[in-house]
């Protein structure tokens, strides 16, 4: 068993709920985010775009970050999740540096100012302190919340499947451009999808064999992620593609009036 | 195309698509570990250096560099430093553990050995921890280098001559400390101290050309890396302390003794002092100009 992800570049609709989730499920400190959009900008005819990439620890087979580190803080399981137990971590961030994928932070002080610096920590703090306590001097990365996928498997549920045994991003996305299942399973929905749509992988050149697989069917003429005539991937790729360019109008014409 | 300082808000995002560099190692309290990583090089050659001249003081100031400056360095830096002794439990594969164990070595077989030879002088068991301790320091001024190594996502520390730089930079600046005591201190062959240094000076020059040029064609990220050090933001101090203190002024000195015979004390010391503070640039520069393979290949 290898659980793993898919993650459809058509279809994310760089909402940022995939961040949210996260951020909720493990009460993430302010300056913390285990799952990243990155984006840049793409230069189309009709002007400036923006394509993206949600990014997140690969949990590779070969992580680099699990050999490096000195104290086994960083540890693979038998499933292929890449974890770090805090209670063991030193603080060295030899992961941090030789993870080629610049996907682990070091929780430092500055990092964990609260919420609303200089107030009293919000109820959803506290409550993330006694449920999910995040310790200052030690790296933090995403574990594809293993909590949910045990805890799901001891109630008898199937990851990737049942909501209560799947990672908060994968629940959440509303664009469904998360996949989430058995890579090990040649049957399961992410080994169809790579199968499929020719699933890649970030760097492969390293050897580190990442469990996070990227697929580009081209539905939406990637890399603009502008949902195309005639699309069926749903509604509201439609309605955020229709909103992207009423914003491109209103702000041209409120150019136009300050000229 | 709109200009970054319209679209701040994206700024934040696009960090892993330029080639960013390293900050965790350098910045902030990374500056703790950039002088632990100089002291391991520093002690480590100095103490070989005074084993070749059974230079009993050397080796201290060597013992004290590595078990004191670099380990207090060492543990300042750490996130969590009460559970700094877990990390020797990973040697299989980290070579932070490794390099913490050699340290460890180091510093109880050079212990015993300056004991020994404080009481022991010329006893056969003085001459045993001198070999053992001998190739600890040898470890411990060579370690870093394997631990920037096998950073696969830098490619200007991915180069394998990066070992063998640290630890000739580590031996020459071993050289010039024993130099600077050999000024005070008879029993040194200050005359064979600075031809050692010489000719150590001049590999280190080599051996840092050759690292450069590798780092520059091994590919985009590399050259970034290169220009980031020779044209970009490090330039200032690149050239003025690596080149300059840390190379050419030497070379003057130490030359200028070669052929006038004896140089004056003080022009030997800021030839030393120029050597140490060149050497430690030349690790800021490299710890510095880690540039990282963008996570995301873009189309030119």
């Amino acid at each position: 068993m290898r659980w793993g992800m898919v993650i459809n570049l058509s279809k994310c609709t760089r909402c940022h709920a995939c961040v949210a989730a996260c951020r909720i499920e493990h009460f993430l400190p302010l300056h913390i985010t285990w799952p990243r959009l990155i984006a840049w900008e793409t230069s189309k005819e009709q002007g400036v775009e923006v394509t993206t990439y949600p990014v997140r620890c690969n949990h590779c087979q070969n992580a680099p970050c699990v050999e490096v580190c000195p104290t086994q803080a960083t540890q693979k399981r038998a499933d292929g999740i890449v974890w770090v137990d805090q209670d063991k971590c030193a603080g060295c961030r030899y992961c941090v540096i030789a993870c080629p994928y610049q996907n682990r932070t070091f929780l430092s002080r500055d990092k964990n100012p609260g919420y609303f610096p200089g107030y009293p920590p919000t109820r959803f703090e506290k409550m993330g302190k006694k449920l999910y306590p995040h310790q200052e001097g030690t790296t933090e990365k995403c574990n594809f919340c293993m909590e949910r996928i045990d805890r799901g498997l001891a109630m008898g549920l199937k990851p990737g499947i049942d909501r209560d045994a799947t990672p908060a991003c994968v629940n959440t996305c509303q664009a469904r451009a998360l996949t989430f299942g058995d890579l090990d399973d040649p049957e399961s929905a992410v080994s169809r999808l790579i199968k499929q749509h020719k699933g890649f992988q970030l760097h492969p050149e390293f050897g580190t064999d990442p469990s996070v697989f990227y697929i580009d069917p081209g539905l939406a003429n990637a890399p603009s992620n502008v949902a195309p005539e005639g699309s069926t991937t749903g509604c509201h790729i439609q309605h955020l593609s229709t909103m992207e360019a009423r914003a491109k109008a209103i702000f041209q014409a409120g150019r136009g009036e300050e000229k | 195309m709109a200009t970054h300082t319209s679209r701040q808000w994206m700024v934040t995002h696009e960090w892993m698509l330029k080639g960013n560099r390293q900050s965790e190692w350098i910045e902030k309290r990374g500056i703790l570990l950039w002088l632990a990583f100089y002291c391991g090089g520093l002690g480590g050659g100095l103490y070989l250096v005074s084993l070749f001249f059974n230079n009993l003081w050397g080796m201290i100031v060597g013992w004290v560099i590595v078990a004191v400056l670099k380990g207090s360095f060492h543990f300042a830096f750490l996130g969590k430093p009460a559970r700094f002794w877990r990390m020797v439990f990973h040697p299989q594969t980290s070579w932070l553990s490794r390099g913490l164990l050699f340290v460890l070595s180091f510093t109880g077989a050079a212990f015993i050995q300056i004991i020994l030879s404080l009481t022991l002088p010329g006893s056969p068991l003085e001459i045993l921890f001198k070999v053992v301790a001998g190739i600890f320091a040898l470890a411990v001024a060579t370690y870093t280098g394997f631990v920037l190594n096998k950073v696969k996502g830098v490619p200007f520390w991915n180069l394998p001559i990066l070992p063998v730089l640290f630890v000739i930079g580590g031996i020459l600046g071993g050289f010039g400390l024993t130099v600077g005591m050999g000024i005070f201190n008879d029993q040194i062959n200050l005359h064979a101290a600075e031809n050692w240094s010489r000719v150590f000076l001049i590999i280190d020059v080599l051996l840092i050309s050759i690292y450069l040029a590798l780092a520059a064609r091994k590919d985009e990220t590399g050259k970034k890396s290169v220009l980031y050090q020779l044209k970009g933001g490090l330039a200032v101090i690149f050239w003025s302390g690596v080149v300059l203190a840390g190379a050419i002024l030497p070379f003057i000195i130490t030359f200028y003794s070669y052929f006038a015979g004896d140089a004056a004390p003080g022009l030997i010391i800021t030839a030393v002092i120029c050597e140490i503070a060149g050497g430690m640039l030349l690790r800021y520069c490299l710890l510095k100009s880690a540039i990282y393979s963008p996570l995301i290949a873009l189309k030119a």
